[in-house]
């Protein structure tokens, strides 16, 4: 799997991709003990694990039990009424999130008093919430509403005038998250979250009976670094976050599996998009990194993969910057190299790899480096805030505000034998005549004037870049590269776990890939095969690059898909 | 029979310590203490005299007491006292509390011994600001004599005794609803299993035991099991017991009387209610306090008032608060009214109750404001059987369906006169037409 041996397996909800089968398996050792309980699900018997929630050993079994209240992560707390199910010994009806899991349990789920108790519940938690869908953002992945679906009936006898909450409806109760009490089925999801996960407990449930609500202590924010996830977790449409809500109708959005770009933590999210713009970003569960969970700083970073500056390549001529074609600016680039080589030979030149670029691009960059025999390159990360999140088991914390310094280092795009880096450059310890940045926006550096004119004392600059600064300004070439969602590749985490971010769509022409264009620079220079692609590179980092040998498909995926208020969900995006 | 819980009531100062010295107090925890008796044999006295929990369930004291693990790992166990009385109808906890402290006082201690139990609490429901008043100085005052405190009468046992005060809600008289606001924390019943006795207050094994209950305890000591056993109807319902009789009799108040009085005495006896006020024929009684279903003339004729003898009736003693309503009630009037109580108190946190109780009363509301319509009839029958019978954490949803259930189909023809004729079939409301 990844190169940690406990990150194979432990794979909570089926939603995560199984192990690639590699020929035979070997057999499994017996258990030393009976790990698991015997569960009958409607008569049908199934092995399930003794820590799971019975809601959870359903699902493994393929029974679906609806449910609100219960989240597999947070406290259990049986309000919602929702997982009735009837038990065999048992008289009453009993909810499945609080009954205990213990051998020979017999649970029905269809049966007509199951059917009827559920549909109660849907019919009192519908009484009072609003019939408008149409216009609520949830519209599309409410849990409420694929409830009513599945267990609930076509009519209400309820006739009396519905509960509203002014002042609590549509408000702001933090810097990204939105209240509507009014669409509220108290299922304290979000208060358990900011108490157990988050740790602040910033909302509390306020009055009692049929005026509850939830809100938070005496109108403080809820201001949390995870304040995106109270909204994750609520099933209904009563949080939402400020930065998405009614911007797009979720099912028009293409959920692709990616890596957060935010720190080195390197949170499972999905991409969501719609004709190529970026709408949001949602976690992927991977209980070894992310959970359930992605913070703030990461969450609305999705708004800025959608800038783009460098629409075309550009090439300066004397004084005059003028569009080229992206071959052309890079023959160009090849060029300048190409005299500089024979002039002065490689140590006059220098690349600059990125830790926001993929591992097959700083490995691309390092592998052209090599052939041209130069040993001057390098790459740098700012420092950011802490970041943390919390993993099933413990507290992740990333320092980098970039997502993959881990990875470009071990791709080798450090100072090799007898070079220079970075900082010999910016102090003017070093000159090169050439300087070749592969991504432009690497770190704040590029956009302070003195640094930039550090590398602007090169007789020839050439960047790839998306947004414009003080660097792309200054350089000489500017080649128009991709942002996250528009190439696939893989980053290195701060466990040194090797995930995989997928393409959610192409970039607009002639903006290319970074990768793409370190290819046809390397192709020019007489390197590389042309039709070399990220999984070409990456079965090349795997033979080449120490650690990444052993690299699983499983692995690399990472976590399953979710949806907002949900806490697995099996689907194509 | 002699008044056994009330004995000092109306005396001059039944509530000093002196009172209750001259007059036998702390006999029993004398016994108890010096006597010799180990924990357990308390706890099989209370056992064997069949005392079972007065404040709503009826559930055996003893056996309670016995569910505490034999093996705490290290855990305090703790008693609280529930003195929460938030019953509609139910005044008996505040007479006991409020006119004779020390026996509520001394049963708290010998229990505590009991169960071995450290530090007890006793939660008084907030309304009752006299009550925690008198309670503290009696407190204050046992702790002077070494009643409470450390090494009591020398016997080695210690106990501290806490008043805390609830803030108002009735839930916080379920059992694990008064745990979380002893807790300091919203009073919401928690999901059972586990049960109070394994994990309860601050998580350690906790007992909840009503001040009557405790306050019996005092006399199954002094007096013995077998006394306590042989009075009432049977022995599995023993002991004497505080009937709180309110509504339209002439004669409302808490009286003292073997267990299974009948029903009809209670009401008409002239030790007792001394009959309807002004004449008036009985409606409809509540057994139980407002949980309870209510009971047609019918079937008070030979209803003895224990808990297998209401049980029998297909209602509950629950805390032994009758209500008597007369003819000149609008059943629908008063199932309303009580609904508005209920819907008041739901603690919201499970779906059928928080939606539930506010959807009764306003089909009530609607009835009896004269808009009721032919099918809410049947509406509020759905709706009680939806909210109940495990649909919830705690049973108040099924006590909050009692009042609109029962009178729904045992009065089934005043409802309908409600809808057909848009007004009341008796009361001041009766004439008025819509």
């Amino acid at each position: 799997m990844s190169r940690r041996a406990e990150g194979s397996g432990g794979r909570l909800s089926g939603a995560a991709p199984p192990k690639a089968p590699s020929g035979p398996a070997p057999p499994a050792p017996p258990p030393p003990a009976k790990s698991t309980f015997t569960v009958l699900f409607d008569g049908k018997a199934i092995e399930v694990p003794k820590h799971l929630n019975l809601i959870e050993a359903a699902k493994l079994a393929g029974v679906e039990i609806p449910h609100f209240c219960f989240h597999p992560r947070l406290s259990v707390v049986g309000q919602c009424r929702m997982c009735l199910v009837e038990i065999e010994g048992m008289p009453k009806i009993q909810a499945a999130c609080t009954t205990p899991l213990k051998d020979g349990l017999s649970v029905r789920t269809t049966t007509d008093k199951v059917k009827n108790c559920r549909a109660a519940t849907m019919e009192f938690l519908l009484i009072n919430h609003p019939l408008d869908c149409p216009i609520c953002d949830q519209a599309g992945e409410c849990t409420l509403q694929d409830n009513s679906f599945g267990y609930g009936q076509q009519f209400s006898h309820y006739d009396e005038r519905k509960r509203q909450y002014p002042t609590f409806d549509r408000a702001m109760i933090g810097p990204h998250v939105v209240a509507d009490m009014t669409r509220c089925i108290q299922c304290t999801r979000c208060i358990r979250f900011c108490e157990e996960i988050a740790g602040t407990g910033e909302l509390t449930f306020l009055d009692r009976g049929g005026r509850t609500l939830v809100w938070t202590h005496e109108g403080k924010p809820l201001a949390n670094d995870w304040s995106g996830c109270a909204a994750d977790v609520c099933p209904v449409g009563a949080l939402t976050v400020r930065e998405f809500r009614f911007r797009s109708r979720v099912w028009y959005l293409q959920k692709t599996p990616s890596v957060c770009p935010g720190c080195n933590i390197g949170c499972n999210i999905s991409i969501e998009s719609r004709e190529n713009v970026v709408y949001r970003f949602l976690p992927r569960l991977n209980p070894e990194v992310n959970d359930y969970w992605l913070c703030d700083h990461g969450r609305f970073l999705s708004e800025s993969l959608n800038l783009r500056d460098v629409e075309k390549a550009t090439i300066r001529d004397g004084g005059k910057v003028g569009e080229a074609h992206v071959p052309a600016a890079v023959e160009r680039i090849a060029a300048e190299i190409r005299a500089t080589l024979e002039a002065k030979g490689p140590e006059a030149l220098f690349f600059l790899g990125s830790a926001h670029l993929s591992n097959e691009e700083n490995f691309l960059l390092r592998k052209l480096a090599d052939h041209l025999g130069c040993a001057n390159r390098d790459v740098f990360a700012d420092r950011s805030r802490t970041r943390r999140i919390k993993s099933q088991t413990e507290w992740l914390s990333g320092e980098e505000a970039a997502a993959n310094l881990r990875g470009a280092r071990d791709m080798g795009a450090t100072p090799g034998r007898g070079g220079f880096g970075l900082d010999a450059l910016i102090s003017g310890k070093a000159l090169p005549e050439v300087i070749f940045v592969a991504d432009a926006n690497f770190s704040e550096i590029a956009d302070d004037a003195e640094k930039v004119a550090a590398l602007r004392r090169a007789r020839f600059l050439a960047v790839a870049a998306r947004t414009a600064n003080a660097l792309t300004r200054a350089a000489d070439v500017v080649l128009p590269a991709a942002s996250l969602p528009e190439k696939e590749g893989t980053f290195t985490n701060v466990q040194g776990r090797v995930q995989r971010f997928e393409r959610a769509y192409l970039p607009k022409p002639p903006v290319r890939a970074h990768w793409e264009l370190l290819l046809l620079l390397a192709n020019a220079l007489g390197f590389g095969d042309r039709n070399w692609t990220p999984s070409d590179l990456l079965a090349r980092i795997a033979a080449e690059v120490q650690g990444y040998g052993q690299m699983d498909e499983g692995a690399l995926a990472g976590g399953g898909l979710l949806k907002k208020g949900d806490f697995a969900w099996k689907g194509a995006p | 029979m002699e008044p056994v819980l009330t004995a000092r009531v109306g005396k001059p100062n039944s509530r000093s310590i002196e009172t209750y010295l001259a007059d036998g107090g702390y006999a029993a925890l004398r016994k108890v203490l010096t006597g010799g008796w180990t924990p357990d044999r308390v706890t099989e006295e209370v056992k064997k005299s069949g005392l079972r929990g007065r404040g709503g369930a009826g559930f055996p004291a003893g056996v309670k007491w016995g569910f505490i693990p034999k093996d705490t790992k290290g855990k305090p166990i703790y008693l609280l006292c529930n003195a929460d009385e938030s019953e509609p109808g139910t005044f008996k906890d505040r007479l006991l509390m409020e006119q004779d402290p020390h026996q509520v006082i001394e049963g708290i201690i010998i229990a505590s011994y009991a169960i071995k139990c450290r530090s007890a609490y006793l939660y008084i429901r907030g309304e009752f600001y006299d009550g925690a008043r008198i309670l503290n100085a009696a407190i204050e005052e046992a702790y002077a004599k070494g009643f409470l405190g450390e090494d009591i009468l020398s016997s080695g046992f210690s106990l501290d005794l806490t008043v805390h005060r609830g803030a108002g809600a009735y839930i916080c008289g379920e059992e694990t609803g008064l745990i979380e606001s002893l807790e300091g924390k919203r009073g919401q019943p928690r999901i059972k299993p586990p049960f109070p006795a394994v994990q309860g207050v601050f998580d350690c094994p906790t007992i909840v035991n009503n001040v009557e209950t405790l306050a019996c305890v005092v006399h199954i000591v002094n007096r013995g099991a077998d006394w306590f056993a042989k009075i009432g109807r049977n022995e599995k319902n023993s002991g004497p017991k505080l009937y709180c009789l309110s509504g339209a009799v002439n004669r409302p108040g808490v009286y003292e009387a073997a267990m299974g009085l009948p029903l009809k005495d209670l009401i008409f006896g002239d030790a007792y209610g001394r009959g309807m006020k002004n004449g008036r024929k009985v409606k409809a009684v509540i057994p139980g306090g407002a949980s309870a279903n209510m009971l047609t003339a019918a079937e008070i004729e030979d209803c003895p008032l224990d808990f297998d003898g209401v049980a029998a009736k297909g209602s509950m003693l629950g805390s032994a608060a009758i209500i008597v309503i007369n003819e000149d009630t609008c059943i629908v009037n008063a199932a309303q009214n009580l609904s508005k109580f209920f819907a008041h108190e739901s603690c919201g946190q499970c779906t059928p109750c928080r939606e539930g109780t506010p959807w009764l009363y306003k089909v009530l509301t609607r009835v009896e404001g004269g808009e009721g319509r032919p099918e809410d009839i049947d509406l509020l029958e759905r709706i009680c059987n939806q909210m109940a019978n495990g649909m919830t954490i705690c049973v108040f949803a099924d006590a909050a369906i009692a009042p609109p259930l029962s009178s729904v189909q045992k009065f089934k023809d005043e409802y309908r006169f409600h809808v057909e004729n848009k007004r009341c079939l008796v009361g001041p409301k009766a004439l008025v037409a819509v």
